[in-house]
């Protein structure tokens, strides 16, 4: 536990294959980034034409809970970062436990998700607003989800001695995924609860 | 290093023995990580795949020999003719580019596999699923979907039987699960390309292949994911009461085929991208003539990428759009005539003054050609608004894409496997064999489609069950030509399994063509050069330029043929 | 490869070309609206011009294919040229300004055919059906649209089956309309997209549920010709078909005036014809929806009359 990450230079495969890693994860997210475009184009399409666009009587919706979720989510980035910072200093348990951090922020996103779902009026069939907003939301804490997945992985492997050794690539790829999701979770908010 | 004339070639452990040789193949039925194992599985399930189409294509054709609707009940044609574009286009095309993706890539640029081999073989087991769901979904009652392989809303959200489990329901999981699987396959193909090519292997020195390839697993990972999300919203319309597409709820059905065709136009790039690459790797080949103005058709490639992004809206100029955007797409739809006519230009030059010898891999290129030649300009003919207003929906349109589809990359995906059976199996096919489904198909393919177009014309519309009288000469040609391109499946069968089993064994480079594959031998070893990748001096299809494509290139040569 | 000999080439594919142009009226129905001779005009430019270039390239690869093959043992290579920058900029900017020339001049044809009107947006099919009834009436007193008895034609797509209702209330399932005279419909469609297609006319109009779309067309030449739902609908779409019977004024007064007269009836309907087959034979086949029943109008469709085009 206490070996240093970067003291023996990587493999000729090791350092390929982080390399790799992180290019794959970056086509990935260019591409999970177009699905979300296109729920966002749909989204607005439906908002600017519909001719009954909220559901009657809905007047719009709450803002200053999600508001308090998106902070700690959009925080929980930043977390993560530090707890990268950490990994590459070789403090593990340091990392391991902004990590966690990460990973209670995002599982507390996806609590305030599913406690909002529960006292909404209005559901997902309550015409086209109800739809995109269950969709769109929905969606989006599949990734949340994901995100707190993967992290768990990296986590559960961090305890596996000397699996670090060049493989941070893993947590570097994690780590842009989950700031995908925060910068995705900002645009949805933006669009759903902020443009009247 | 004069003493490596006296290195054997070091011996593999068994496990994974080497791809092609008849005897082990109870790995093709595993979770096997080997590039060029997924690409043989991907083409061999892809052909069967051929066959089902085909078969569906049959009972269409021969409803369609009588102007009544007399074969079967129209309910069953409407599911027959969905099934068939679906089955062609998703378990026969898109697989059995990727399995000659999975084959070509890795030798082509040196490397020794793709980027991730556990992601690769996971895109490949996906298949055999969604395969496996879209061939369950005609048993279930109310049979298979039944609205066209665009399944246009609000038609295939009606659901008649009521059931949450029906056709159309399993229609869109599998084609959202195909499209899982090739963006996992995009995602590889593309990190292999950028950065797992052989040392001095620059842009430039890259074979075509590659880079259609590349232009094409770009457009699949810009364009599949709105594809899925117009299908997980369609889903939600037909099973969970949304409104996405649905009027009454406030929705809009023209919005589905604006989220259809954005990926759905690029799609048809993404097939036949690759097979302009088939071709233009094939004619420096067979006419032993570097490929007139590489630099250009390799660029023109990534002009069609980004073009095929701007004209999707040519699929609905008699839907509602305004006149506005009838013509801005027009436009954009005429413009993608100029990149695709720079390599047809190409190609016929690369012909013109070589030494071409017609091998059945050159005779499908040279049909595949002419084809695509006509092909291309029925549809500029389509891009012009006012005559897509009269052909748009008819024959003309079917004639037109089963020219692109089947006259054209079928052609090529037929030529890749002439070609290139001999590198990856070892054995080399039967030439007789090979010209006589050559005859076949494209006497088959030219009194199927051709008719088609002058039906269109008359006014015949698609995906009909029936039709006026007026209508049935065309229809009977199309028929006769339909049953050719049955018959010529024989041959062509026949000759992958005979020769796969007892063909003529193949040297390291039968066609004596120039390129890191043929430095290989037949079949290529596990990790292809091993820990000894050539050095890449030049572009390639140096024929006749007396240069070397590799450094050291005779030790590779006496390498190959030792193995 | 003379000069002589390309010239040569070039005056056949030329002829050939405009041989083809010539052939194409006979590959499509007889024009019969003000559209058809410009789009049957744009289409036989293209084929010159397409046949032109297919002609060429052809004969340049069969050229190839005659000349340069290799001897049968033989594995010389062919001239090593690996390009030529002039040519491929040549072959760069002509066929962009050829499609650019093509596609210049159909926004002009495509000027003079502006038949859409606009399209109004309403939810659900018989909210369609209001908002059509309460334009119809808007617009009886427009004196452009007069020659179809003073007002828009509703049109009304159905699976499976085409209603036509005029302005003074006259009910059809074949459209009627006068020679030479602008017709204006409003096109609704009470389930699914249906497809307003007349293959005489050159004209093709999809019609989407909760839209009422404003449509105008005028027709040149008198006779009954075919109108198809063209947009896959489901089930018996393909049995969806109806004619249109172009008359003079005067026949069409005359027909007007009769109809009105004639008592509402179901129509013969091809879908409901085959769907109750089905069910005589026990209902087998995969699912579908059940057609709507058939309108009840004055003038029903006579499925023996012969059409042309």
């Amino acid at each position: 536990m206490t070996t240093p990450i970067q003291a023996q230079s990587p493999s000729h495969a090791h350092s390929h294959a982080g390399g790799h890693n992180l290019t794959g994860m970056v086509i990935f997210l260019c591409s999970e980034s177009v699905i979300f475009l296109a729920f966002f184009a749909g989204y607005a399409v439906f908002k600017l034409s519909a001719p009954q666009w909220l559901p009657a009587g809905v007047e719009g919706l709450e803002v200053r809970t999600p508001l308090i979720n998106t902070i700690i989510l959009v925080s929980s980035s930043f977390v993560a970062w530090f707890a990268e910072i950490q990994l590459q200093r070789g403090r593990l348990w340091a990392f391991r436990g902004l990590w966690l951090l990460t990973m209670a922020m995002g599982s507390y996103f996806l609590l305030g998700q599913a406690l909002e779902w529960q006292g909404l009026a209005f559901s997902l069939s309550d015409g086209v607003f109800g739809g995109c907003f269950y969709l769109l939301t929905g969606f989006h804490g599949l990734h949340v989800l994901t995100g707190v997945l993967l992290m768990a992985l990296m986590l559960a492997r961090s305890f596996r001695a000397g699996n670090y050794e060049g493989g941070e690539a893993g947590v570097a790829s994690v780590s842009l995924f989950w700031h995908f999701v925060d910068v995705i979770w900002i645009l949805l908010f933006l669009l759903i609860y902020v443009w009247r | 290093m004069s003493s490596s004339a006296s290195i054997t070639p070091p011996l593999r452990p068994a496990s994974h023995p080497l791809p092609g040789a008849p005897d082990n193949w109870r790995r093709f039925f595993t979770f096997n990580t080997d590039a060029k194992v997924i690409g043989i599985q991907y083409i061999v399930l892809a052909l069967f795949y051929l066959l089902v189409g085909g078969l569906l294509a049959m009972v269409i054709r021969g409803e369609l020999l009588t102007p009544e609707s007399d074969l079967v009940d129209p309910s069953v044609y409407n599911g027959l003719y969905t099934m068939h574009g679906t089955v062609m286009l998703f378990l026969f095309l898109f697989p059995i580019l990727n399995g000659l993706n999975n084959l070509l890539i890795p030798p082509m640029i040196g490397a020794p596999d793709m980027a991730f081999p556990k992601l690769n073989a996971l895109a490949f087991w996906l298949f055999p699923l969604f395969g496996t769901l879209l061939m369950l979904s005609f048993f279930l009652p109310g049979g298979p979907s039944s609205s066209g392989w665009w399944a246009y809303p609000p038609v295939s959200t009606q659901n008649p039987l009521g059931h949450f489990i029906n056709g159309q329901f399993v229609w869109i999981v599998a084609v959202a699960l195909s499209g899982v699987s090739s963006i996992l396959g995009a995602v590889n193909f593309v990190t292999t390309i950028l950065r797992m090519r052989a040392p001095g292997m620059g842009w430039f020195r890259m074979p075509i292949f590659c880079w259609t390839a590349l232009a094409a697993q770009i457009i699949q990972l810009v364009g599949l994911p709105v594809l899925t999300g117009g299908a997980v919203m369609l889903l939600f319309d037909l099973s969970f009461g949304t409104s996405f597409f649905q009027p009454e709820g406030g929705g809009d059905p023209m919005l589905y085929q604006h989220f259809f065709w954005f990926y759905s136009h690029p799609a048809v790039y993404v097939m036949v991208l690759p097979v302009f690459g088939i071709f233009s790797e094939l004619f420096p080949v067979y006419a032993r003539k570097p490929l007139f103005g590489y630099p250009l058709v390799a660029l023109a490639s990534f002009a069609i990428t980004g073009l095929s992004l701007i004209v999707w809206v040519h699929h609905m100029f008699y839907s509602g759009t305004p006149q506005w955007m009838r013509h801005l797409f027009m436009f954009s739809t005429m413009l993608i005539a100029v990149p695709t006519g720079i390599k047809v230009f190409a190609w016929i030059a690369t012909l013109w003054r070589g030494r071409l010898r017609l091998t059945t891999a050159m005779l499908f290129c040279l049909g595949g050609l002419v084809n695509f030649i006509f092909a291309g300009i029925t549809g500029v003919m389509l891009a012009t608004v006012p005559v897509d207003i009269h052909v748009g929906n008819t024959y003309f349109v079917v004639g037109h894409f089963h020219y692109v589809i089947f006259n054209t990359i079928t052609f090529g995906v037929y030529a890749a496997i002439y070609h290139w059976f001999p590198k990856f199996t070892g054995r080399l096919l039967y030439e007789g064999l090979g010209k006589l489904h050559f005859v076949l198909t494209f006497v088959g393919s030219t009194l199927n489609f051709l008719p088609m177009h002058w039906a269109g014309l008359m006014g015949m519309p698609r995906r009909v069950a029936s039709y006026d009288p007026e209508f049935a000469l065309a229809n009977v040609l199309a028929s006769l030509g339909a049953f050719l391109l049955g018959v010529a499946t024989i041959p062509f069968l026949l000759n992958l399994v005979s020769s796969w089993v007892r063909g003529e064994k193949a040297g390291p480079n039968p066609w004596n063509a120039i390129g890191l594959e043929w430095l290989l031998p037949s079949p290529p070893p596990l990790e292809n050069f091993e820990d000894d990748v050539p050095t890449v001096l030049n572009a390639p299809y140096g024929y006749g330029l007396d240069r070397p494509l590799v450094a050291d290139e005779e030790r590779y040569v006496q390498r190959s043929q030792r193995a | 490869m003379t000069p002589l000999l390309v010239a040569i080439a070039l005056a056949v594919n030329l002829l050939a070309s405009l041989w083809m142009q010539a052939q194409v009226p006979g590959w499509l129905p007889v024009p019969a609206s003000a559209a058809a001779p410009y789009v049957d005009g744009l289409f036989a430019l293209e084929t010159a011009i397409g046949t032109f270039l297919f002609l060429g390239c052809v004969e340049v690869i069969l050229w190839s294919l005659l000349f340069h093959r290799s001897n049968k043992y033989d594995l010389d290579n062919g001239d090593p040229i690996e390009g030529n920058t002039r040519l491929e900029i040549v072959w760069t900017l002509i066929p962009l300004v050829v499609v650019m020339a093509i596609a210049w001049h159909t926004t002009r044809v495509d000027a003079t055919l502006a038949t859409l009107g606009g399209k109004e947006r309403v939810g659900g099919g018989e909210q369609a059906l209001q908002v059509a009834g309460r334009a119809a009436a808007a617009d009886a007193g427009d004196a452009g649209d007069a020659g179809t008895a003073g007002g828009p034609i509703q049109v009304i797509a159905r699976q499976w089956s085409w209603e036509f209702v005029y302005a003074n209330g006259v009910r059809s399932t074949e459209l009627h309309l006068p020679v030479d005279q602008p017709a204006a419909f409003e096109l609704v469609s009470l389930d699914v997209i249906h497809g307003f297609f007349i293959p005489a006319f050159r004209l093709k109009q999809d019609i989407l549920p909760g839209s009422v779309i404003r449509y105008r067309l005028t027709p040149t030449r008198v006779g009954r010709y075919r109108l198809r739902d063209s947009m896959f609908s489901g089930g018996y779409f393909a049995a969806n078909q109806s004619d249109v019977v172009v008359e003079s004024e005067a026949d069409f007064r005359r027909w007007l005036q009769e109809a009105a007269a004639r008592p509402l009836a179901p129509s013969w309907n091809a879908a409901q014809e085959s769907y109750r087959r089905r069910l005589e034979r026990g209902d087998r086949g995969w699912a579908v929806v059940p057609p709507a029943p058939p309108p009840m109008v004055n003038v029903g469709l006579d499925p023996e009359a012969a059409h042309e085009g």
